[in-house]
């Protein structure tokens, strides 16, 4: 079997009487061994397989079989799924599978020769199709990210809110829960809403236990640092644990969260409970005739910095 | 790594030979470009249901807050790029495209012959996707729920309502009521969002289901044998071409949403009876032929039910096997009849729309500046500010003046108005005149808020 063997697609099979039994179709291949086993004819009703070892003589214009048509018969209809067909691809530059075509294959490194190019082209087209579907993919996929992040990174302006309360009415080492009305803002739509702050007036400017815990801590950013006034204290009404709202008990003159107990002093600072970090402090402004102005800032929370949302 | 997490899934779930399936269809005659139009279909589909999804990530279908959510999608930036704009413009003119595509797909089909036994099936699956198309494009018109929206939306559910017996009750149930309002658009919403797409999932995947029952169609020439002899398998070299056409439709409607952005008309106003809604392209040529047929009932109704006979019945009618369209010269030439009416149907609607102006951005700036020091305010009403003794210029630019109407009309008011007490404003220089006019041109056409930026 090492010697050259040529096929003619297309051309008639005959028997050994010179009956014709079909036409060549394909050339066939078992995928363990790499070996030509068989050739496909197809007949008038169906396509049957030939096995090689049946074809003795080998010309330019035919191929010859020893099947006597009685045993044509018996041979299997062709099933794709017990062999390899030999696809057009398959064939070198040049030797595609034409009608009348000559093809020439060496039974023994068919798949090494033929294959390889093939599988090269194969593999070049199946790359372009990445490339060009990862182009695609991309330059979707990016907009879609920054368009998807986009409402979620609009940055909100610090707007500072008169709260429509002066200092010299709120009483001393007292916090006063302040509700304002305020705008929130999603996206396309502006909804009023009811924020509220704690308001704290310190009695001794330098009493170290109205220092808010914050600044003791060094948490504040700049702008919380330069709109500070040692006079009041403004606390957000979050706890940083989880976002609850933590009341003010005059008896114990403590912050206790009802969720999970985080406890805090006047000044913010934790001495009980699960909290991370202190009640947050927000900027706030007094003017001359004592009207508070403040920022309303939201935190993370859970986390022990006190990091600003957006 | 890839290799085992491949063999893992091959062993459970077979994955090479559902992709040997998928990919190794045989195509008789091998690939050929001329086969690329329907993945390119389904492609603009795809494309559309992505920026669909991410359109109505921040859109609101109430009508007082549509038109809001829209402009606000036209100023989401995201590193300084336009992403909302553009996200907006691939879904305006990927439907559009997609039109194109689906009538470059049905033409492709015809003139191979492709809808002839047995595949009759497959082309009435065809014919309603078009529907389901053209369906989408007019549901999501009334969307963005400005000017054009609303009034384009009104003239076509009236043309529904033409249709004898049943018509006012379709159209009363499309909107909701007898008047076009907040169920509208609620319904179109739904519409356009949820039974369309749920259609369109089900029905593309009939049609691809006929489609490996059947087999592909191949060239409309050529003996069995040779067919078979040059036939190739889908993957690589049909999918190559198919994904080469869908980057060059991909690139296309990417330069016009990048180039040519979608507009957002002022919000919709039931009471402007001066606007002059226009279809969209692809209707023009039922507008104008609306211009020519009288009575009105025969076009609106006629029109749409001919084309949709012609569509079903055709593979049922044209039942000779011969598929070359060279040797079916009478149903070939007059398709091409047909298609170049509606071509110059087409262009004569189009000249017949009073063109607007084409708006110099910078200039409109500018104008804004004149608009302001000229005292225009004191007289005319803009955004429900100023003066009552000018008529509202709030959608002045929806007019379609002219740029030299407008410099008349500010140098010399009593050219186009005998008794108008418009004062002659010649003290504006050439460069003020047009600065002007581009901005009253602007107006309720462009130059919406940021509702991005927090005042």
């Amino acid at each position: 079997m090492d010697k050259e063997v040529t096929y003619r697609v297309g051309i008639p099979v005959m028997g050994p009487r010179g009956e014709t039994l079909g036409r060549l179709e394909k050339v066939l291949l078992t995928e363990s061994r790499h070996l030509v086993t068989g050739l496909i004819v197809r007949a008038l009703e169906s396509l049957h397989i030939l096995p090689l070892d049946r074809v003795t003589e080998v010309s330019a214009s035919e191929i010859r079989t020893t099947v006597l048509p009685e045993e044509f018969h018996g041979f299997p209809v062709f099933d794709p799924t017990q062999y390899e067909e030999v696809p057009p691809w398959f064939f070198p530059p040049g030797h595609h599978i034409e009608l009348g075509a000559l093809v020439t294959i060496k039974p023994l490194d068919v798949r090494e020769q033929g294959e390889h190019e093939a599988m090269s082209r194969r593999a070049f087209m199946g790359r372009s199709v990445a490339i060009v579907a990862a182009a695609i993919g991309v330059s979707l996929l990016v907009p879609i990210g920054g368009y998807i992040m986009a409402a979620a990174t609009t940055p909100m302006k610090d707007s500072w809110r008169e709260l429509g309360v002066k200092l010299q009415d709120l009483p001393f080492d007292e916090p006063v829960g302040h509700s304002f009305r305020a705008v929130s803002v999603s996206g396309w739509m502006r909804v009023p809403e009811e924020k509220s702050v704690w308001l704290i007036r310190h009695s001794g400017a330098s009493d170290p236990a109205s220092e808010p815990e914050d600044q003791v801590l060094g948490l504040d950013s700049p702008l919380e640092l330069k709109d500070s006034d040692p006079r009041l204290t403004v606390l957000s009404p979050i706890c940083p644990h989880l976002g609850c709202e933590p009341q003010w008990h005059k008896g114990q003159k403590l912050f206790i969260c009802p969720c999970h107990h985080s406890i805090y002093q006047l000044n913010g600072k934790r001495i009980g409970g699960p909290a991370p970090r202190p009640m947050d402090t927000l900027p706030a402004r007094i003017a001359d005739d004592g009207a508070i102005s403040v920022i309303y800032e939201q935190f993370a929370i859970g986390i022990a910095a006190k990091k600003r949302l957006a | 790594m890839g290799h085992k997490i491949f063999a893992y899934l091959d062993e459970r779930i077979r994955i090479s030979s559902l992709m040997g399936f998928l990919l190794n269809e045989p195509i008789p005659g091998g690939s050929r470009w001329a086969y690329i139009p329907g993945s390119m279909v389904f492609f603009v589909l795809i494309l559309q249901f992505v920026t669909g999804m991410m359109l109505a990530f921040y859109y609101g279908g109430t009508p007082d807050h549509a038109w809001d959510s829209v402009n606000y999608i036209d100023h989401l930036t995201y590193n300084g790029v336009a992403v909302g704009r553009l996200i907006r413009g691939i879904h305006y003119w990927g439907s559009s495209i997609m039109v194109i595509a689906v009538g470059i797909h049905l033409l492709q089909v015809f003139l191979w012959g492709a809808y002839k036994r047995p595949r009759e099936i497959m082309w009435l699956v065809g014919v309603l996707l078009l529907a389901l198309t053209m369906t989408a494009s007019f549901s999501g018109y009334l969307l963005p729920w400005d000017e054009r929206a609303y009034w384009g939306t009104i003239v076509g559910t009236n043309m529904i309502g033409l249709v004898p017996f049943v018509g006012e009750v379709i159209k009363d149930a499309i909107r909701g009521g007898v008047g076009l309002g907040a169920l509208t658009l609620s319904h179109f919403f739904t519409l356009h969002t949820m039974i369309l797409p749920t259609l369109f999932i089900l029905f593309v995947l009939l049609h691809m289901v006929i489609f490996r029952r059947v087999g592909p169609a191949g060239p409309f020439s050529g003996s069995p044998e040779k067919l078979e002899a040059t036939k190739d398998t889908f993957y690589p070299r049909q999918v190559l071409m198919d994904s080469f056409g869908m980057l060059a439709i991909f690139i296309v409607i990417l330069a016009l949403a990048v180039l040519r952005p979608p507009g957002l008309e002022s919000v919709a106003n039931p009471s402007n009876a001066a606007y002059s809604p226009t279809p969209a392209w692809y209707f023009d040529w039922i507008f104008e032929l609306l211009k020519l047929i009288r009575p009105e009932i025969v076009g609106v109704v006629g029109l749409p039910v001919m084309i949709a006979i012609v569509l079903v019945f055709l593979p049922f009618v044209d039942r000779k096997p011969v598929r070359s369209p060279f040797r079916r010269p009478i149903s070939v030439l007059s398709t091409l009849f047909v298609l170049s009416a509606m071509l110059g149907l087409s262009i004569m609607a189009e000249n017949g729309y009073k063109k607007l102006v084409d708006v110099d951005r910078v200039a409109m700036v500018r104008g804004q500046g004149v608009f302001n020091t000229a005292g225009c305010i004191g007289c005319h009403t803009l955004f429900g500010k100023g003066g009552k003794v000018g008529p509202d210029l709030s959608e002045e630019g929806l007019v379609g003046h002219s740029e030299h109407w407008l410099t008349v009309q500010f140098l010399n008011s009593k050219a186009h108005f005998p008794d108008s007490i418009m004062p002659d404003f010649t003290y504006l220089t050439p460069q003020q005149q047009h600065d002007l006019a581009m901005y009253i041109s602007s107006l309720g056409r462009m130059g919406w808020p940021d509702p991005t930026k927090t005042p």
